[in-house]
């Protein structure tokens, strides 16, 4: 028992260093661009975690994971722009972005949840299909695909004052999905995951748990959407676009899915990858259809590569403990 | 009168096009369990194939065929290459066949460029008809009448021939039918194949009618497509036929007389159908 | 008589429950074979892992001396081995004829005649001949499930719990038709239904805990009570 406890603070020792050496980082390494691109890494991660609720630990698939960064998106932007650019109203956007997040994914969820999954992939598809068409329609509220700036809180006009916002909000939004997954209600959802008809045989209203663990999703995914456009102090349609939520299932994938860390390894790689082909791209035209490669990547690894990069390396961890583990036992035994 | 001759005509032609993508889809769901969320880019692939083929030989009949020929390889690329490796496994089905809709329609845009790209009607089949007050143009009654032709054949194909009845039975029970000696891979390979090619000429159907291509066309048809296997019922052709044009004349009536819902319209007859009859309007398994 | 079926040490996992624990008979040429055992014993699964639509993951199937254990379902059927599943599976919607027409494998004179013989064993079906197969009674469907599995010939027949449900008159129709059925072929039964069992089978095996207990002649279990007792509830 106390070996236990050691070990856990032992992580979470580990844990705290990391953020402080991000904390520490943009005032060490003091790069303009390293910044930007960490930020967006950081809020990616966020869109990426919120999606591994879904994949990882509930086991379903949402093809509209883009609509909810979007309500995020056009929430943050147009109550910045319309009312005014104060923190106040910006954490107020947030707010309104995770309301708006949190019925839809809720209504969604209640109506298709207790279908089969191919209903809820299907459907959510087809939900932020015709949200896009809609805010390609509203164009006075939107502007359509042209999109619009805006101005960003005071604040955030120094981008380490941002950068450490986001990443204050991925800590805390990390800490809080771990709590959540780690609760006898995550518990219950990955019970869901493995074996949906013998939870419920067990007494379980399965989707009650699926329905929050959208919800949760949703609301996450929107947080990642007003802190997306703030970061660009601009939002057009293509936020809303399938690429957004195909982004996230990479990111999700590659990392590791059902592992909360793995997507957040996997938004640096997309994100690093992304960085360096749109720079090979400026010599070589064909880098600029990246989506190829990615995609390619991405179906190669839903085949060969299903644990993602955190999870094969966890898998590794764990089986030479266990390989340890016996060999004490076997010295125990022989003694 | 003439209005509503229009907008009818406008909705048939554009739900008959919607049929072609779900027909094959919906099959393909009912027979083997697999969503194939790239059979959008396979409409869109058939859509840049006619309007090459055409091109080139300037027959639109070479074009379509040409289209269905495209459809049914990529189509048997993608059962072999895609689905197969995945076969029975859901959630990685589900996942990888959205990424492969991504690759081939960036592919669409490495052959032949990422811009648009125009679409002209063939002479024979371009102008329209007066007839009283009434103008109907000539190539959205072609299309209509091709998606019925289309119904038609595989209609008869699916009720009298034993391939269409070993199909048939393979939706309702698929693990039965490999029980009494049927290989029901190959028989999924062979339906796979014909549902890209019908989606194929979808598209090549499409392109003269909208004027212009693109790349990402696929998708935007395909959810429509969803839509209406959702209404009509996973795994029933009919149903399929019956909630395209549903779907159709919905959007068409909706665009003139309600604008603001025409969006809305096919949302709300899906919510409908999954509030009330979950299984689609024409279930197959009871 | 030459054995036509022979299953060793079987092992089955339905996802990642171990279901089949080592099964082994033999099942002898023009012979009924009965499969007792509790509920949950893993009767229906052994058909099911004959079939391959379990495949075993250990032991091996031998039949008409060729190894079965891998083979993909569908050439399993092929090699004239006629499933009749517990639920019937008939498929609903569509018609009794075409119930019997998707399992034809050929549709000449002589598949006609074949048709003809077997419609004769259940004279009942000809009445529903072009009705949606799904309306039928369940005495009806077993029926037409028997007749689907015996439309072309079959060198075995596979019968799950046919008496399940049924009527005792109607239980009575479907013995007089596997006493025809036995005079051509050779039956592996499942059966809960002691009486009929013992009636119709030549030999047994118990199966308990996914495990063989004991193998043996009909007639000498029917008159040990002790075993019935045990293993069957009966007694």
């Amino acid at each position: 028992m106390e070996h236990m406890l050691g070990k856990i603070n032992l992580k979470s020792v580990y844990f705290w260093l990391i953020v402080l050496v991000f904390v520490l980082f943009p005032f060490v390494i003091d790069s303009r661009p390293m910044t930007i691109l960490l930020t967006q890494i950081f809020i990616f991660a966020i869109l990426a975690m919120s999606y591994d609720i879904l994949l990882g630990y509930t086991g379903i698939v949402s093809f509209g994971h883009a609509m909810f960064f979007g309500f995020g998106a056009y929430a943050t932007s147009v109550m910045l722009k319309n009312i005014d650019s104060s923190l106040t109203v910006f954490f107020l956007s947030i707010i309104v972005g995770m309301v708006i997040a949190g019925i839809v994914s809720f209504l969604i969820g209640l109506l298709t949840l207790r279908l089969q999954s191919h209903f809820f992939a299907m459907f959510t598809l087809a939900v932020s299909g015709l949200f896009l068409v809609l805010a390609e329609k509203w164009r006075s509220l939107t502007q359509g695909n042209d999109g619009f700036t805006f101005r960003a809180p005071e604040i955030f006009s120094d981008r380490i004052n941002f950068y450490l916002f986001v990443l204050f909000c991925l800590v805390l939004v990390f800490l809080l999905l771990r709590l959540f997954v780690n609760s006898p209600f995550g518990k219950v959802l990955i019970a869901v995951k493995e074996n949906e008809t013998r939870t419920k045989a067990l007494g379980y209203k399965t989707i009650y748990y699926k329905v929050v663990s959208s919800v949760d999703a949703g609301v996450a995914a929107s947080l990642a959407g007003s802190l997306y456009v703030v970061s660009l102090r601009f939002v057009n349609t293509s936020m809303m676009a399938i690429d957004v939520t195909l982004n996230a299932l990479l990111m999700t994938i590659i990392g590791g899915v059902g592992t909360l860390v793995g997507p957040i390894v996997g938004a640096a790689i997309i994100e690093l990858a992304k960085h360096n082909l749109s720079i090979l791209a400026k010599t070589y035209p064909i880098f600029e259809r990246w989506i190829i490669f990615f995609g390619i990547i991405y179906i190669l690894a839903v085949i060969f590569f299903p644990k993602g990069v955190v999870g094969t390396l966890k898998e590794k961890w764990e089986g030479r403990k266990m390989v340890r583990q016996q060999a004490m036992k076997q010295k125990e035994d022989a003694a | 009168m003439e209005l509503l001759i229009n907008l009818t005509i406008n909705g048939l032609s554009t739900g008959m096009l919607i049929f072609l993508l779900a027909s094959g889809l919906t099959l393909i769901f009912g027979l083997m369990h697999v969503l194939n969320f790239a059979h959008g880019g396979l409409f869109a692939w058939g859509a840049y194939a006619g309007v090459w083929f055409y091109s080139i030989t300037s027959s639109f009949t070479v074009a379509l065929i040409g289209a269905i020929i495209v459809g049914a390889l990529l189509g048997f690329i993608t059962e072999r290459l895609i689905i197969r490796p995945v076969y029975g496994d859901v959630v990685p089905q589900i996942l990888i066949t959205l990424g492969f809709m991504l690759v081939i329609s960036e592919m669409l845009k490495v052959v032949w460029g990422p811009n648009q790209i125009a679409a002209t009607v063939p002479p024979a089949l371009s102008g329209s008809w007066e007839i009283g007050d009434v103008l109907i143009i000539k190539y959205r009654l072609f299309i209509i009448l091709m998606g019925f032709l289309v119904f038609g054949i595989f209609y008869y194909i699916l009720k009298r021939t034993k391939i269409g009845l070993i199909v048939r039975a393979g939706v309702i029970n698929n693990e039965m039918v490999q029980a009494l000696g049927i290989n029901i891979k190959r028989v999924f390979l062979l339906v796979f194949m014909t549902g890209a090619a019908l989606a194929a000429l979808g598209g090549a159907l499409m392109a003269p009618y909208s004027g212009v291509i693109y790349a990402e066309m696929g998708m935007d048809f395909a959810i429509l497509a969803f839509i209406v296997v959702v209404i009509g019922g996973m795994g029933s052709f009919p149903g399929s036929l019956f909630a395209a044009i549903l779907v159709g004349l919905a959007g068409s009536y909706m665009a003139y007389y309600v604008p603001d819902l025409s969006l809305a319209v096919n949302m709300i007859i899906m919510v409908l159908v999954l509030i009330f009859r979950p299984q689609g309007l024409f279930a197959v398994k009871g | 008589m030459t054995i036509l079926l022979e299953i060793n040490d079987t092992h089955t996992y339905i996802e990642q429950y171990h279901i089949l624990q080592g099964v082994s008979f033999q099942a002898k040429k023009g012979e009924v074979s009965v499969l007792l055992g509790r509920n949950g014993a893993g009767k229906t699964t052994t058909l099911r892992t004959i079939m391959g639509l379990n495949p075993a993951s250990k032991g091996e199937i031998i039949f008409n001396g060729v190894d079965i254990t891998k083979k993909p379902t569908y050439e399993i059927a092929n090699m004239k081995i006629g499933y009749v599943p517990e639920d019937q599976a008939i498929f609903n919607g569509l018609t009794v004829e075409e119930n019997l027409r998707v399992a034809m494998r050929k549709e000449d004179e002589a598949a006609m005649e074949r048709q003809e013989y077997v419609l004769n064993l259940f004279p009942d079906l000809k009445k529903f001949w072009k009705k949606d197969g799904g309306y039928l009674s369940g005495g009806q469907k077993q029926m037409l499930a028997m007749a689907r599995a015996f439309v072309n010939e079959a060198e075995l027949l596979l019968i799950d719990e046919p008496s399940k449900g049924l009527a005792p008159i109607i239980v009575e129709k479907v013995m007089e038709a596997l006493v025809e059925m036995k005079k051509e072929t050779t039956i592996v039964l499942v059966e809960q239904n002691f009486y009929m069992a013992s009636q119709i089978g030549d030999t047994y095996t118990l199966i308990d805990d996914g495990k063989t207990i004991q193998s043996g002649l009909m007639s000498e279990l029917i008159h040990d009570n002790e075993l019935q007792h045990r293993y069957l509830g009966i007694g």
